[in-house]
């Protein structure tokens, strides 16, 4: 997170709690603030866009109606409402499953995955620049596969059948390289 | 559950990392609905699920923001029962925060003889690139990324439909290409094809996107693996952004 969005978490903080009190104005403000980045959200994991629009718009619903269970000591708010979109954008996907056609997933070792810390540099946020550090530490097929199945969310089994690699492997893989993130996250 | 150290070490054993298998979003319909129902009863497997969104949430960074059709603001509304306030209907579609954080970054009061100042300073010594002077129907953007700075210069004809788009400062990762995106007001972004960050390139305008090479438009670049976004919207970063204004 860069200096400025960690500025905005505690105003979406305190948006939030204001909405856990049912109040209107700051509900909307804080759909202006987070509707477009949420719908990236969900745009990413869901290619119909009436599908992201669908499940957006049960994102806020639930955020009025569960605003109050947002617990600031667990996650921050950007955390929270954007897992949040996540979940229901994959609860949908899994729902219409079969409809999507996603490209061949390549594990060309020549091409480091987009590391936007190269990019971004010291705009990342400690948080982002330490997962990064971490995932850069992985085999490229490891680290592929875990970014692929973040942004799109997708099953073991579509991530075997678009990188043409056994069902066994991939979850072998990923599991692996989740728990080396793990160990690498709390060192 | 628990996940010991010695565990995840080596081969971590089936189930134990049942709870980051749903954060990442691998486990099917079936494993997902059983992890989603032991939420709710196991608390330890629910701190296990907010640890790791904790842990990957900063990959959240990385998901470059849509603009939302305006009509979903409303319909929210509606199915939570709440009336929409009167000045609801000639609200600008900016509806977004982001979106106008975007322009305003840019400051984009800055007038177009200065914008066209600029054009020309930065480019002067190559002859080449130095725009013609403005005729009717000639619009214009200045590209920012967040801190102000201008990285690249957009000129369209809108009596020919042709855009150029001028790199001013730029400099894109190895392994990264710079995607050229329009989004026409209320609407989501639509692809222009690649850019060029070295040099000035003219770019013909779809007939279906004619209509959106007007004033309030939005311009905006962002990192693509190579051979730009696979499915037709931007999935990298956006590094600079603009509105389209008459010059």
């Amino acid at each position: 997170m860069t200096a400025a969005t960690q500025a905005d978490q505690s105003q979406l903080g305190e948006w939030l709690a204001a909405v856990a009190r049912g109040d209107n104005s700051a509900f909307e403000q804080l759909y202006r603030s987070t509707s477009s980045k949420l719908f990236g959200v969900c745009v990413a994991v869901l290619t119909s866009r009436s599908d992201a629009e669908e499940v957006l718009q049960e994102v806020f619903t639930t955020i009025w109606r569960k605003a109050s269970q947002y617990d600031a000591s667990r996650a921050s708010p950007m955390t929270w409402l954007a897992m949040m979109a996540r979940n229901r954008a994959i609860d949908k996907l899994r729902a219409s499953a079969g409809e999507r056609a996603g490209a061949p997933i390549e594990f060309a070792e020549d091409i480091p995955d987009p590391s936007p810390s190269a990019m971004a540099g010291a705009e990342a946020g400690d948080d982002k620049r330490r997962l990064d550090s971490c995932m850069d530490q992985l085999e490229p097929q490891r680290r592929k596969l875990i970014r692929v199945a973040f942004f799109e969310g997708i099953t073991y089994e579509e991530l075997a059948q678009r990188s043409g690699s056994p069902l066994g492997s991939v979850k072998s893989w990923i599991r692996r390289g989740l728990a080396q993130l793990k160990t690498c996250l709390e060192r | 559950m628990s996940t010991r150290p010695s565990d995840i070490a080596g081969e971590p054993p089936e189930g134990a990392l049942t709870s980051a298998e749903y954060v990442l979003g691998v486990l099917d319909a079936a494993a997902r609905r059983s992890a989603a129902a032991r939420i709710d009863r196991e608390p330890a497997f629910a701190a296990e699920v907010v640890d790791w969104e904790r842990r990957l949430a900063p990959l959240i960074d990385e998901i470059v923001p849509v603009p939302v059709p305006f009509a979903l603001w409303p319909r929210i509304q509606g199915a939570l029962g709440m009336a929409p306030p009167p000045r609801r209907g000639e609200s600008s579609p900016w509806q977004s925060v982001g979106l106008w954080r975007w322009l305003s970054a840019g400051g984009f009061a800055a007038a177009a003889a200065s914008l066209f100042a600029l054009f020309i300073a930065t480019r002067a010594p190559e002859p080449t690139v130095v725009p013609p002077p403005p005729a009717a129907h000639e619009l214009v953007a200045k590209m920012t990324q967040d801190d102000g700075k201008a990285l690249f210069v957009v000129t369209i004809d809108a009596n020919t439909g042709k855009l150029v788009i001028q790199p001013l400062d730029v400099n894109i990762p190895a392994n990264r290409v710079a995607e050229l995106w329009i989004i026409p007001a209320g609407d989501v972004p639509h692809s222009l094809g690649l850019v060029d960050p070295q040099h000035p390139r003219p770019i013909s305008i779809p007939a279906a996107l004619q209509g959106a090479l007007k004033a309030k438009s939005l311009v905006a670049v962002s990192l693509e693996p190579p051979g730009g976004a696979p499915h037709g919207a931007p999935t990298g970063p956006i590094i600079a952004k603009g509105e389209i204004a008459l010059l």
